[in-house]
């Protein structure tokens, strides 16, 4: 069953832009950098991409090859547990060696040893919280508008430079003095 | 390619060339071509510069055929950086147009007297060598565009700038692109100092009047080339992320990951990192009127590369590689793309080793000659080396010689070459190899990750920690094997995730020589590459004690890990226990 979004207004006033489809690349930077997204935390990793997310699970098996928690790569899912403030990264296959030795349970992850993320612990009662998502390469257009339509958590300044980068931004989307929920749609 | 060029340019009464057949040689290109010259032919106490040593330039098994993706050269020698043996590849057109003339090798031999400087011109009637002072310190994008009013756009150029010619050792031998542009760099471990201690600015490679090499079995090779180049369209790094990105894909992963060496190994995170990513860069190239997609020889299906134009758009550069952008990027602290194409183009205009300078640079802030992130300092020191004042022939004399000068302790070298864009604190297999190959610290050395098909060694347990030991042996025997049949290594993810996709690359190889190829045929040529590499380098006075990395590494804990390397000596010198 898929758990449902948390109560986003615990978090900031909310802020919606409907966008035209060729804007979403003005969110690449951000993307890049992580956001702070509304979650539930406590549950697995795999819980957050495939139920929280809604990401198909034969997607995240073979197309987010390189997963990060908090700077350590992830080889399994199923055991990572998400905490409050968790920074989690998502990327696709990698070129060269350094490329296969991040991927997730891959061959080489020998050559990664003592910076592997280690599995452990159990899941947690759910509890709304924060997650950091970064987004890379191939993954920004393909999963950017899932995590832009779930809402983002920006600071005023994150705000003001986001939507400098906007042309054409909706004329009533001018950044305030507090923390903001943001979320974007895009037109078909 | 059923012949060998050799040019002594020492010879009595000036240069002399012999065109001989292949002898003992015969069967090998690349990789396998360079290093069994040198290891039998070159002294192993030869100065690097003198006439003892030889260049020895060859192209791939499967350059100058129809197959796809055939298109790296060899250039090897006993190299003045490191004085080890020394094998430095390079895309571009030179090594399609030099197999399709028939050579498998041409190596050049002796050292004239004299001043005079030499260009070399092989086309289908022969080989020309002849004196032309008018190029002297000439660098590479005016020496090849004046090289071209007179042998026009349908030749391969190879040259060195004026680093080459002042001996410096970063120096590189460029190769010109499809759109003559010399953009590829037979970088690593001074080879242009040694094609300069020879006295030959250019060689120039016309094909004009010749066809495709022809393979043993045409129809087999067409269907083994088609399969082949399906896999590596179908597999998403070869057909999408490299094609997309390029190699600087790479920063954001490596800079996650805490292995992104910042200022000058300080640290392995750079906050800037998104600035230079491989996905800011496609972006802002396209917005420029530019690519994100090029291939450095015509045949490639995969196309890495790019093209970089300034704000008003027009040319700098070719799309700066993720070791570029890391060197002059965050090892000194710089987050503009537009100051790191530009130090790209410097490199290759005058002809270094872009990961050799701009850990140079690097280095050099940190003895105070400039502040890290100072991006218009980084570009002077670049013009000092440009001009050969004496503080550029330091720099130029790479991060080892500029670290002894200044007295600078953390310099991250192996056998005085410069650390490649991986902090082995964080990656410690990766260390490993960079601390243990024949050629100096060295990515590319243990690169081709098909070990898991190829079985190079039995079965690995990926877990154990004894793997990377293994793992490193593996990569290094696996790619020794590669450099040798002209493929681009980045062929490497299709042909380990898709084995459909390693056969066919097989029975290309075997079609083509009219041969059955197996796996263990291609690890039995990697390890034959290798031994020679490894006596060559033991007779020059190598020991395993070279086989180590800066002691900074184990002594220096690096964020965000904080973590040193760990691995034992011991456990370095099992990895050629084969
Ligand atoms: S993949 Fe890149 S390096 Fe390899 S041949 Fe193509 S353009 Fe050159």
């Amino acid at each position: 069953m898929p758990r449902s979004i948390p109560d986003q207004s615990k978090f900031a006033p909310g802020l919606t832009l409907q966008l035209d489809a060729d804007q979403l690349h003005a969110f690449f930077p951000l993307l890049q950098k992580g956001v702070a997204v509304p979650a539930t935390v406590g549950c697995t990793l795999k819980c957050l991409l495939c139920d929280q997310f809604s990401i198909p699970a034969d997607y995240v098996t073979d197309r987010i090859t390189t997963i990060f928690m908090d700077n350590r790569p992830v080889d399994d899912l199923e055991h990572t547990i998400i905490q409050d403030g968790s920074r989690v990264t998502l990327s696709a296959a990698m070129p060269g060696l350094v490329g296969a030795t991040m991927r997730r349970g891959g061959f080489y992850a020998a050559l990664r040893q003592g910076i592997s993320h280690v599995s452990g612990g159990a899941a947690a009662a759910d509890q709304h919280g924060t997650v950091r998502i970064k987004l890379f390469n191939l993954l920004l257009a393909e999963l950017g508008p899932l995590v832009l339509a779930r809402g983002l958590i920006l600071e005023p300044a994150e705000l003001a430079d986001l939507l400098k980068s906007i042309p054409d931004r909706p004329l009533d989307s001018s950044p305030g003095t507090s923390r903001v929920l943001l979320t974007v749609r895009f037109n078909e | 390619m059923d012949k060998i060029a050799r040019i002594d340019m020492g010879a009595a009464g000036g240069p002399k060339v012999t065109v001989g057949d292949l002898g003992e040689y015969a069967g090998l290109g690349g990789r396998a071509m360079t290093s069994l010259v040198v290891a039998a032919e070159v002294h192993p106490l030869a100065h690097p510069l003198g006439a003892e040593n030889k260049l020895v330039i060859s192209p791939g098994m499967l350059s100058g055929t129809t197959g796809s993706m055939t298109g790296r050269l060899s250039v090897g020698c006993k190299s003045p950086l490191t004085g080890t043996i020394k094998e430095s590849n390079a895309g571009g057109q030179a090594a399609q147009v030099l197999a399709r003339l028939g050579y498998a090798a041409v190596i050049l031999e002796g050292k004239p007297e004299g001043d005079d400087l030499y260009k070399i011109v092989i086309n289908k009637d022969g080989i020309q060598v002849i004196v032309d002072n008018s190029l002297k310190l000439m660098d590479n994008y005016p020496l090849v565009a004046k090289l071209r009013q007179e042998y026009g756009d349908k030749a391969a150029y190879m040259s060195i700038g004026s680093a080459g010619e002042r001996k410096l050792l970063a120096a590189s031998i460029a190769c010109t692109d499809p759109e003559l542009r010399p953009t590829r760099h037979c970088g690593r471990g001074g080879v242009g100092a040694v094609m300069g201690a020879k006295r030959v600015k250019a060689i120039i490679l016309d094909d004009a009047g010749m066809k495709m090499r022809p393979p043993k079995d045409p129809d087999a090779y067409r269907d083994a080339n088609r399969k082949f180049v399906e896999g590596l369209r179908k597999h998403p790094v070869t057909g999408e992320g490299l094609p997309a990105y390029g190699t600087n894909v790479l920063t954001n992963v490596l800079n996650e990951a805490g292995g992104y060496p910042t200022n000058n190994f300080k640290s392995g995170q750079f906050a800037d990192s998104a600035k230079l990513s491989g996905e800011t860069q496609a972006a802002l190239e396209i917005s420029r009127g530019g690519s994100a997609t090029h291939g450095c020889h015509r045949g490639c299906v995969i196309q890495c590369s790019g093209i970089y134009n300034d704000k008003d758009g027009n040319y700098v550069t070719k799309q700066p590689e993720y070791e570029t952008v890391w060197s002059h990027g965050g090892h000194c602290g710089i987050s503009n793309l537009d100051t790191v194409a530009k130090l790209d183009y410097i490199d290759d205009n005058i002809g270094v080793d872009t990961i050799e300078m701009g850990v140079t640079i690097g280095v050099a802030m940190d003895a105070g000659l400039a502040e890290f992130g100072d991006d218009a300092a980084a570009i002077r020191l670049m013009e000092e080396v440009a001009k050969g004042t004496p503080l550029g022939r330091v720099l130029g004399s790479g991060a080892a010689i500029t670290g002894k000068v200044f007295g600078v302790e953390r310099v991250p070298v192996v056998k005085d070459q410069a650390l490649p864009a991986y902090d082995p604190r964080a990656i410690q297999g990766i260390g490993v190899t960079y601390a243990t190959t024949t050629q100096g610290a060295d990515h590319t050395a243990g690169y081709a990750i098909a070990t898991n098909i190829l079985k190079v060694g039995g079965d690995v347990d990926p877990l154990k920690t004894e793997g990377q030991i293994e793992l490193s042996r593996n990569l290094q025997i696996a790619t020794a094997a590669i450099d040798s049949t002209g493929m681009c290594l980045f062929i490497a993810f299709a042909i380990m995730d898709q084995p459909e996709t390693f056969q066919a690359l097989l029975d290309m190889l075997g079609s083509f020589h009219g041969i059955t190829m197996t796996g263990d045929d291609v690890v039995a040529l990697g390890k034959k590459v290798l031994s020679a590499e490894r006596d060559f380098n033991a007779r020059a006075g190598f020991t395993k004690h070279h086989d180590r990395l800066p002691r900074f590494f184990y002594n220096e804990p690096i964020a965000p890990h904080n973590q040193t390397f760990l691995m034992k000596d011991e456990e370095l010198d099992e990895v050629f226990n084969w």
